[in-house]
C-alpha cells in the first residue's frame, strides 16, 4: 500500500460550506454542524447512510473579530415566538395576511404578528423593515430575555475555589501556584462588580474562610466533624470580590505558607464537596476543584482501584472507568440542580481515581484538568494558564440549551458534558466558548414529506452582566431521498465528533476492543454502502473508493481508535489518564478534536535560518506535513503540535549550531533531562515567538513543550503518535 | 476566747464549729438538735502559720505528725493522738529536743504548711547548675481558658471584651491561655496558628464526647501522626500532646493575637427568628472548652471562665426553647415538675463536672443577663469544681467589672486561685464524719471514720477541691460511733485534723495541716458546759447550709416548718422556763441570738425561694455554702448601721422602726451594699448644703457612709450590688425587703410621724418570738 496515495488532512479541519452559499441566513457552522446536511427523507434511506445521523453544537464558540452574534431587545413587544411549538422568530419564518401573521418555519402554525412588531411588506412579501431586524436575516442572534424568563433573579458571576492543601498539594508547588494564579485573575474574572467568590480548603479536615469585608484578614474556620457537615457561619464564606478584595488578597498571600508544613496526607474530598455544596447552593456558580489525591476519608472515599491487568478484556473491564461510589454521581445531579458547575483540577502522580472525579464535571456540564506528577517547575506554566483562561473567558450561568427541529425528526440522544433535564433540554450551570455538545436524529416518520427541515438551537442563560438572555441559532438543511446526496453533503469534522463520543461512551459500559470494533465496523459498513452505491453505477470491482467529503474518515477513524481514551490495553495509557482524556474529548469542539487525532508537523529549521523572522510568513512555516516516519528528515528539526502538547523533534544529524542555539550548553544531554527556554539569541527568540503564537492561536489548553532526539526511545514513540 | 473569736472568730485554725465542746454519745448529740458540724476555711491566710519547707511525718493511721502529738524526746517516739499509735522518728529528726523543736511540734502551731516538693514521675532530681543545689521541675503554669458568649447585643458583648483583654493584661506572663467563643456554633481558637485567625467549629446542637473533641481539635492519640522522637511524652511543658501548645499559649505571647482576635469579634452571625432567643449552645462550648483542657495533664491547675449572656437554647444543656413566648423556668415549674428541660440540662452539666473534676479543672461562671442563663443548671458544675460565680445584669455593670477584674488582678485584694486541692479529714475514733457541704467533691475515700449515714458529699474522708481560695470554705458534719465504746472513757479530749494539699499559684504545690481538739463532756449529766461552747453564728449558718440542701434534695421539703420545729425543739432543751408557762420563757446568753438569725433565715432568699428565679436562688446558695461564717451570717441577716449627727456610726436593729428622716443608713446585706437617706438629709442634700463651708458636719455625714460602703465594696468578692437611695426612692425597696416588719399597714395608725412602713404580711420579729415561747414551754 502506498503512504504517499493515503489522503492525509493536511488542511486541518475544512468546514463545509457548500450550504451556506446556498443558505446564507443559517448560523454558522461553528456554531452547528450536521454529520450531513442532506437529511433523508426516510427511516428506509437513514438507515442505509449507516454514519450517524446528527450534529455538534458549540453554542458560545468564539466569534473572529467583526463576526460578533447581534444583541436584540425586544422590549415591551416581548420576545416573539411561535405559540404552538416555541420556536424564536428567525430568517426562515414567513409573513402574510399583509404582514399581520407570521408562519413558523418549524411546525407550519400561524401565529399573529403583535401590533408593536408589525411592518407592512414589500411586494416579494418580506417586511420592509427587514434591515433593521437582525432576527429576521441572522442565524445567529441573543435576545435579551425578559423576567418571564427567570425564576429568579439573574446570578452573579461566582467561583468557588475547593482547594486540596495536604502534603502532596503543597510539596508538589500547586498551591502556590493556584493561589497566584487566583490572584492574577481578580481583576478579570468576568462580572464586575457583582463577582462573588469563597474559598474552602481541606486535608483530613475542612478548613471555611470568613472573608467578610470588614475584618482586616480573613478568618479561618476548621470542621472536623466529617460525618456531619455543616457551615460555621451563615453568610460571608462566599462574599463579593469588589467589597471583600483586600481579604481575598490577604487570604491569597497566605495560603501557600499557611500550609507549606503541613504533613497531611489525608483527603476528606467528600465531606469538603458537601461542604461547598452547602455555601453554593444558595446561587449556583462555577465550582473549582484542585485535588491532589486519592479522596480518603468521609463520604465519596475512593479505593485504590488502579490498574489491574487481569481485569482487561473481561467483562468488568469497564467498571474501572466509571464512577464506582454513587456519590459522585448524586453530587453532580445535585450540584446541576442548583447550578453549580464543576471543573475538576487533579494533580497526583499516583492513582487518583479520575474515573470517579471527573463525572462531577461531566454530569455538571464541566470539565477535566489533569496534570499527572504535578510539579509547578515543569507543569505550572501550563496550570497558569489554563486556570486563568478558565476564570477570565466569557462564561454564560445557570443556562439550559434546547435544539428543536421540524416535524418528523427529532433528537434522540446527547452526547457530552452536561445532564439532561428533561427528555430534550440540557442543564448547563456554567458553560463556555470551549464547550460542544453532540446528539443523534432519528427520524420518527417513515416519509418526510417536506423539502427542507429546520434547527434551531436555543440556549438561555445569564450573562456575566447580569443580563438574562437567550442565544438563538437557527439553520436549515435540505430533505433528500438519494443516499449519494447525503455522502456528498457529509461532514467528516461532525460525524468524526459524534463517532469518538460513541466510542469513548462505549468504552464506559464495554471492553475497549468492543469499543473499537464496533467504530471500525460502522466505518467499514458505510465505505461498503457507498461503494456499493457506485460499484453498482461504475462497476469499480473491489477498489476502496470513498466520497470526496468522507476521505480523511478512515483515517480520523483510526485515529480515534488510537486515542488515549481507546488505545490498546493496560499498558498503554494509565487508567487516570485514559479517563481524563476522555472527559476531556467529550467536550472538545470539533476543530480542536480532529486537530488532537490528527497533529499538525511542521518543519522549522530551515525557517529558524532564515534571516528574517517576520512573523506574518508563519502560514509558509506551518506547512503542515503528512505525520509519517518518512516526513522527518534526521536533518531537521520539527515541531509537532496535537493542541495539548508541542513536541520538538530534533533530527540526529540536525546541525549543532541550530541545537546549540536552542537548547544552550545543554544541546548535546538526554533531552528530556533539559529545560526548554529562551537563550539569548535571535535563533531561539525566533523559535520561542513561534511557540508563543502557536499557543495564541489555540489558547484552550496551553501545550506544554517537550524536547525529544531522534531514536530516543521509548521517549520518542510515546510522544509522537504512531500513524 | 470570747474576746479573741469576735475579733478574729476563725483564727489561725479557720475552723468554726457548731458545738466547741462534743456531747459523749450518738443518743446525746441527737438531743443537742443542732447537729455536730465544722465549718473550715482549709487555706486561709494567716501571718502566724509557720511555713516548712520539708515533708511532713504521717503516722500508719495517715495523721500528720502535730502539736498534739506526745513526744519521747529520749526514745525518739511520737505518740499519735488520733490512733494512739507510737512512731519512731526518722533520722533526720533525731536531732530534736524540747528546745530545739521543729515547727509543726511547736504547741501553738496548730496549723502549718509544708512546701511539697513537686515531683514528676520519670524525672530525677535536677540540680541548679551554679549552686549545685536540687531544684525541682519548672512549676506548671495556670492555664485559662475563656469562653465567650456571642449571643449579645454589640453594647454587652463590647463590655464583656473588654473586661476580657483587661484580664488578659493582668495574667501572669507565663500563664497559659485558650480562647474558646461560642454562639450557634462553639469556635475554638486556634491562637498559636500565626497566618491568620483560625478557629475549630462545634456544631451547637450536637453532644461531642471527650476523645471526639480531642481527635477533632488533632489532640487525640489516634490524630497524632508526628513521629516518636526521643521526648518523653509529658515532659514538655507538662502536656500530655504538644499539640495542645497550639490552643494554649503563654499569655505574654498571644495577648497581641488576643486583642486583635477581639476587636474582629462579631457577635454571633446565624440569624434569629423574630420572637425567638438566639440560639445559644452554652453546653457544647463547655464540653469543648474541657475537652481541650483534657489534654492538659491531670494536676495542671487550669479554669474554665465562661462568660455567659443568655441562656443555653442549642444542643446539649439547653434550658429553655426559643421560643421567647416559653419563659425560662421558675421555682413554682420545678415545683410542680414542670420546666421540660431541667432535669436532663442538670444531668448533662453534672456529666460535664464530674469530667472536670476528674481532670482537676474549674469551672468560673460569670452570667450577665436580665433574663436566666442556667446558673441553677450549672450550679453542680461550678459548685463541685470550686469554681467562682458571679451574677449581675449586664457585663457592664459593676458587680460583673469589678469582681472579673479582681479575679486576675493581684497584690493585697487578690483572691489567690490556688488548684488541684485535696482535703483529708482525720479524726478521733467514734467519730464519724457524714459529709461535706460546700465546693468539693467527693474522692471515694472510705474508712472507719466514714459515716453511713450521708450529708452533701459524704461516704468519703477524701475530697476534690479543683478550685479553692483563700476564703474558700465548708461545712463537715459529723456524726458518733453508735457501736464503738460510748461509755465515758480515759479520753477527754477529741482530735481533728484537716490536711489540704493545693497547687499555690505560682504553681507550688503545699500542704496544709490544721490539727484541732475539742472537749468530750458528759452532757447526759450537765449541758452547762455544753452551752458555752454553742456556737450561734456558727450554727445559724450551718441550719441555712443544711436547710438549702434539704430544699434542693428532699422532695416536697417544708423549711420553715422544719426550721420552726428545730428551733422550738432547741429552745425547749435549752431554754429555762416553767411548763406551759410562756411568760417564763428564757434563753441562755449564748443561745439568746439564734431565735433572730432563724427569724431572718425563715425570711431569707435561701428560704423564701419563690421571691426569686431558680438561677439567683442557685446562686445565693453557692455563696452560702462557700464564704466564711461571717459574711455567710450577714447573708441571713443583714446588719444596719445608722449615721446621725453628733454620733459615731452605731449599728442598729434590722427593723423599719430604724428608719428615720435625719439618719443615713448603711445596709449590708452581702449581694447588696445599701445608702439610705432619711428624707431630710436627702432634702439638704438637694439644696447642695454639703458644698457651704458652714455645713462641713453634714458633708462628712454624707461621706462616712459612703466610705465605708466602699471598704465592703472593696473587700467582698463577687462585688455586691451598691445602691444609693433616699426615702421613699424606688430603691429604697432594696432596703425595705431585709427590715423586719414591726410597723406594717396592720399598725400604721400607731406611727410616729418620719418613720417608715412595710407593706406586708410577713409576721414581725416580736410575734414570732411570743409564739416561739408559747410552743417551747409547751408539755
Ligand atoms: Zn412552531
Ligand atoms: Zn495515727
Amino acid at each position: 500500500l502506498d503512504h504517499r496515495s493515503f489522503p492525509r488532512p493536511l488542511d486541518g479541519d475544512v468546514e463545509p460550506n457548500s450550504f451556506a452559499e446556498m443558505y446564507p441566513m443559517n448560523c454558522h457552522s461553528r456554531y452547528l454542524r450536521l454529520t450531513t446536511s442532506a437529511i433523508p427523507n426516510s427511516q428506509s434511506l437513514a438507515s442505509r447512510w449507516h454514519l450517524p445521523l446528527g450534529a455538534v453544537v458549540c453554542p458560545l464558540a468564539e466569534t473572529p473579530e467583526g463576526e460578533e452574534v447581534p444583541l436584540i431587545d425586544f422590549g415591551s413587544t416581548g420576545i416573539i415566538r411561535c405559540r404552538r411549538c416555541r420556536t424564536y422568530v428567525n430568517p426562515y419564518v414567513t409573513f402574510t395576511d399583509s404582514g399581520r401573521k407570521w408562519r413558523c418555519n418549524i411546525c407550519s402554525m400561524l401565529n399573529d404578528v403583535p401590533g408593536e412588531y408589525f411592518s407592512h411588506l414589500d411586494a416579494n412579501g418580506r417586511r420592509m423593515d427587514m434591515d433593521q431586524r437582525p432576527e429576521l436575516t441572522k442565524g445567529s442572534v441573543e435576545i435579551i430575555a425578559p423576567t418571564e424568563y427567570m425564576v429568579r433573579p439573574p446570578m452573579p458571576p461566582i467561583y468557588f475555589f475547593l482547594i486540596d492543601v495536604s502534603i502532596s498539594a503543597t510539596k508538589s508547588g500547586m498551591l502556590e501556584v493556584v493561589a497566584q494564579t487566583i490572584k492574577s485573575c481578580l481583576d478579570n474574572l468576568p462580572g464586575y462588580p457583582r463577582t462573588q467568590i469563597g474559598f474552602i480548603t481541606y486535608d483530613s479536615t475542612l478548613h471555611f474562610y470568613n472573608m467578610k469585608s470588614s475584618l482586616s484578614q480573613p478568618q479561618m474556620m476548621v470542621v472536623t466533624d466529617l460525618d456531619d457537615i455543616f457551615l460555621p457561619l451563615p453568610d460571608d464564606l462566599l462574599v463579593n470580590l469588589s467589597e471583600s478584595r483586600t481579604v481575598v488578597e490577604a487570604f491569597l498571600d497566605s495560603l501557600p505558607m499557611m500550609f507549606q508544613d503541613n504533613v497531611n496526607v489525608e483527603s476528606a474530598f467528600g465531606p469538603a464537596l458537601r461542604a461547598a455544596f452547602m455555601v453554593m447552593n444558595q446561587l449556583g456558580g462555577k465550582l473549582l476543584i484542585f485535588q491532589n489525591s486519592l479522596p480518603s476519608l468521609g463520604a465519596g472515599r475512593l479505593k485504590l482501584r488502579g490498574d489491574d491487568p487481569r481485569v482487561y478484556g473481561t467483562d468488568k473491564e469497564y467498571a474501572l472507568r466509571v464512577a464506582e461510589d454513587p456519590f459522585y454521581k448524586q453530587m453532580a445531579a445535585d450540584c446541576t440542580k442548583f447550578q453549580i458547575g464543576i471543573n475538576v483540577y487533579a494533580f497526583s502522580d499516583k492513582y487518583t481515581d479520575i474515573a470517579s472525579l471527573g463525572t462531577l464535571a461531566k454530569y455538571t456540564g464541566g470539565q477535566v484538568y489533569y496534570y499527572p506528577g504535578f510539579q509547578s517547575s515543569v507543569h505550572g506554566d501550563k496550570l497558569r494558564h489554563e486556570l486563568a483562561r478558565d476564570l477570565t473567558r466569557e462564561t454564560a450561568w445557570e443556562a439550559v440549551m434546547r435544539i428543536r427541529c421540524g416535524k418528523g425528526i427529532r433528537f434522540s440522544s446527547y452526547h457530552g458534558n452536561f445532564m439532561l433535564r428533561s427528555t430534550d433540554l440540557i442543564a448547563l450551570p456554567a458553560v463556555d466558548c470551549d464547550k460542544a455538545y453532540a446528539m443523534q436524529l432519528s427520524l420518527e416518520e417513515t416519509l418526510l414529506t417536506t423539502q427542507t427541515v429546520y434547527f434551531q438551537v436555543a440556549l438561555l442563560y445569564t450573562a456575566s452582566c447580569g443580563e438574562r438572555r437567550i442565544r438563538v441559532h437557527t439553520s436549515i438543511a435540505p430533505v433528500v431521498a438519494d443516499l449519494g446526496e447525503m455522502y456528498r453533503q457529509a461532514d467528516t469534522g461532525s460525524i468524526v465528533s459524534l463517532y469518538a463520543r460513541l466510542a469513548i461512551e462505549k468504552s464506559l459500559s464495554a471492553k475497549l476492543d468492543d469499543a473499537r470494533n464496533a467504530i471500525q465496523q460502522k466505518i467499514v459498513k458505510a465505505l461498503k454502502e457507498y461503494r456499493n452505491l457506485h460499484a453498482v453505477q461504475h462497476r469499480l470491482g473491489s477498489r476502496l473508493i470513498y466520497p470526496e467529503t468522507l476521505k480523511f474518515l478512515p483515517l480520523y477513524g483510526m485515529a480515534i481508535i488510537k486515542s488515549i481514551p481507546l488505545r490498546g490495553g493496560p499498558a498503554d495509557a494509565s487508567l487516570d489518564e485514559r479517563c481524563a482524556a476522555g472527559f476531556t474529548m467529550m467536550a472538545l469542539p470539533v476543530k480542536k478534536l480532529l486537530k488532537l487525532l490528527y497533529p499538525n508537523l511542521f518543519r522549522v529549521d530551515e525557517w529558524l535560518l532564515k534571516p528574517s523572522a517576520d512573523h506574518d510568513d508563519l502560514n509558509n512555516v506551518l506547512k503542515r506535513l503528512p505525520l509519517a516516519a518518512e516526513s522527518l528528515d534526521s536533518r531537521g528539526l520539527y515541531i509537532y503540535d496535537d493542541g495539548f502538547r508541542l513536541v520538538l523533534w530534533f533530527g540526529r544529524m540536525l546541525s549543532p549550531d541550530i541545537a546549540k542555539n536552542l537548547l544552550g550548553d545543554d544541546f548535546a544531554a538526554e533531552l528530556s533531562r533539559v529545560t526548554f527556554q529562551e537563550q539569548g539569541n535571535g535563533m531561539s527568540k525566533k523559535l520561542m515567538s513561534l511557540v508563543k503564537k502557536l499557543r495564541e492561536n489555540d489558547p484552550s489548553y496551553h501545550p506544554m513543550c517537550f524536547l525529544v532526539r531522534q531514536g530516543e526511545q521509548p521517549r520518542e514513540g510515546f510522544l509522537l503518535l504512531r500513524n | 476566747m470570747a474576746d479573741m473569736a469576735s475579733m478574729d472568730p476563725e483564727g489561725m485554725d479557720g475552723v468554726r464549729m457548731t458545738w466547741n465542746v462534743w456531747p459523749r454519745t450518738k443518743v446525746e448529740a441527737s438531743k443537742c438538735v443542732i447537729p455536730l458540724a465544722a465549718s473550715i476555711s482549709p487555706i486561709r491566710r494567716h501571718p502566724d502559720i509557720l511555713n516548712l519547707d520539708y515533708a511532713p511525718l504521717h503516722c500508719r493511721c495517715s495523721a500528720v505528725l502535730n502539736a498534739f502529738a506526745s513526744v519521747d524526746y529520749r526514745a525518739r517516739i511520737w505518740k499519735c493522738p488520733f490512733c494512739l499509735h507510737t512512731n519512731t522518728f526518722p533520722t533526720h529528726y533525731h536531732s530534736i529536743t524540747q528546745d530545739n523543736l521543729p515547727g509543726e511540734l511547736y504547741p501553738q502551731c496548730t496549723t502549718v504548711e509544708y512546701a511539697v516538693p513537686s515531683s514528676v514521675p520519670g524525672v530525677g532530681v535536677q540540680f541548679d547548675p551554679r549552686t549545685g543545689a536540687p531544684v525541682g521541675p519548672p512549676l506548671p503554669p495556670p492555664v485559662f481558658v475563656f469562653v465567650l458568649d456571642t449571643c449579645m447585643i454589640e453594647e454587652e458583648l463590647g463590655y464583656a471584651k473588654s473586661a476580657l483583654k483587661q484580664a488578659i493584661g493582668l495574667l501572669p506572663e507565663n500563664a497559659l491561655v485558650g480562647f474558646v467563643s461560642f454562639g450557634t456554633q462553639a469556635h475554638v481558637h486556634e491562637l498559636g496558628f500565626s497566618e491568620m485567625s483560625k478557629v475549630f467549629v462545634f456544631k451547637g446542637n450536637k453532644e461531642v464526647t471527650k476523645d471526639q473533641i480531642l481527635d477533632q481539635l488533632g489532640l487525640g492519640s489516634s490524630s497524632r501522626r508526628a513521629p516518636t522522637s526521643g521526648f518523653p511524652r509529658g515532659a514538655q511543658n507538662g502536656f500530655q500532646s504538644s499539640g495542645v501548645n497550639r490552643f494554649l499559649l503563654p499569655a505574654s505571647e498571644c495577648e497581641y493575637t488576643l486583642d486583635s482576635l477581639l476587636d474582629e469579634l462579631q457577635t454571633d452571625q446565624w440569624p434569629v427568628q423574630p420572637g425567638h432567643r438566639p440560639q445559644r449552645c452554652t453546653g457544647v462550648a463547655l464540653s469543648v472548652a474541657a475537652g481541650l483542657l483534657g489534654a492538659c495533664l491531670p494536676g495542671t491547675g487550669a479554669r474554665i471562665v465562661a462568660l455567659v449572656g443568655g441562656p443555653c437554647t442549642e444542643g446539649p444543656g439547653t434550658i429553655v426553647s426559643k421560643d421567647l413566648s416559653d419563659p425560662v423556668r421558675s421555682h413554682k415549674d420545678l415545683d410542680k415538675d414542670a420546666a421540660p428541660y431541667y432535669k436532663k440540662a442538670v444531668k448533662f452539666y453534672d456529666s460535664i463536672a464530674k469530667q472536670l473534676v476528674a481532670q482537676g479543672h474549674v469551672l468560673d461562671l460569670f452570667a450577665s443577663a436580665l433574663d436566666q442563663v442556667g446558673v441553677a443548671e450549672m450550679k453542680v458544675a461550678v459548685e463541685s469544681t470550686g469554681g467562682l460565680v458571679v451574677l449581675s445584669e449586664s457585663f457592664g455593670h459593676s458587680v460583673f467589672k469589678d469582681s472579673f477584674k479582681r479575679v486576675f488582678e493581684d497584690g493585697e485584694q487578690s483572691l489567690g486561685l490556688c488548684f488541684n486541692g485535696t482535703l483529708e479529714i482525720n479524726c478521733s475514733k467514734d467519730i464519724k464524719i457524714q459529709g461535706v457541704i460546700g465546693p468539693c467533691s467527693s474522692l471515694e475515700k472510705k474508712g472507719p471514720n466514714v459515716a453511713d449515714t450521708v450529708i452533701g458529699e459524704g461516704n468519703t474522708s477524701a475530697w476534690k477541691l479543683c478550685g479553692l481560695d483563700k476564703s474558700t470554705c465548708l461545712t463537715v458534719f459529723f456524726d458518733l460511733s453508735s457501736t464503738g465504746s460510748n461509755a465515758p472513757g480515759p479520753a477527754n479530749q477529741l482530735y481533728l485534723q484537716f490536711v489540704t494539699r493545693y497547687q499555690n499559684p505560682e504553681g507550688k504545690n503545699l500542704l496544709r495541716v490544721t490539727t484541732v481538739t475539742r472537749q468530750w463532756v458528759d452532757t447526759a449529766v450537765s449541758t452547762e458546759e455544753l452551752v458555752q461552747g454553742f456556737d450561734q453564728e456558727t450554727a445559724a449558718v450551718v441550719m441555712a447550709r443544711l436547710t438549702s440542701l434539704k430544699m434542693e434534695t428532699e422532695e416536697g421539703f417544708d423549711a420553715t416548718r422544719w426550721l420552726d420545729r428545730t428551733l422550738i425543739r432547741l429552745c425547749s432543751k435549752f431554754g429555762e422556763y416553767r411548763k406551759d408557762d410562756p411568760t417564763s420563757f428564757t434563753l441562755n446568753p449564748y443561745f439568746s441570738l439564734f431565735p433572730q438569725f432563724m427569724f431572718n433565715l425563715r425570711r431569707s432568699q435561701f428560704v423564701q425561694v419563690f421571691n426569686n428565679s431558680p438561677d439567683e436562688t442557685a446562686y445565693f446558695r453557692m455563696l452560702l455554702n462557700r464564704e466564711n461564717i461571717s459574711n455567710a451570717t450577714v447573708m441571713i441577716q443583714p446588719s444596719l448601721t445608722s449615721y446621725t449627727f453628733g454620733s459615731p456610726p452605731q449599728p442598729a436593729l434590722l427593723d423599719v422602726a430604724s428608719i428615720a428622716a435625719d439618719r443615713i443608713l448603711l445596709l449590708d446585706a452581702y449581694f447588696s451594699v445599701v445608702v439610705f437617706h432619711g428624707m431630710t438629709i436627702a432634702q439638704w442634700r438637694n439644696m447642695g448644703y454639703h458644698h457651704q463651708a458652714d455645713h462641713e458636719g453634714f458633708a462628712q455625714l454624707l461621706q462616712v457612709p459612703q466610705e465605708d460602703s466602699q471598704m465592703l465594696v472593696k473587700e467582698r468578692f463577687p462585688v455586691p450590688r451598691l445602691v444609693v437611695c433616699d426615702q421613699h426612692g424606688s430603691q429604697a425597696r432594696f432596703l425595705l425587703a431585709k427590715l423586719n416588719p414591726s410597723a406594717t399597714y396592720n399598725n400604721a395608725n400607731e406611727m410616729s410621724a418620719g418613720s417608715d412602713i412595710i407593706f406586708t404580711d410577713d409576721v414581725s420579729l416580736q410575734v414570732f418570738f411570743e409564739h416561739l415561747s408559747k410552743l417551747a414551754v409547751q408539755s
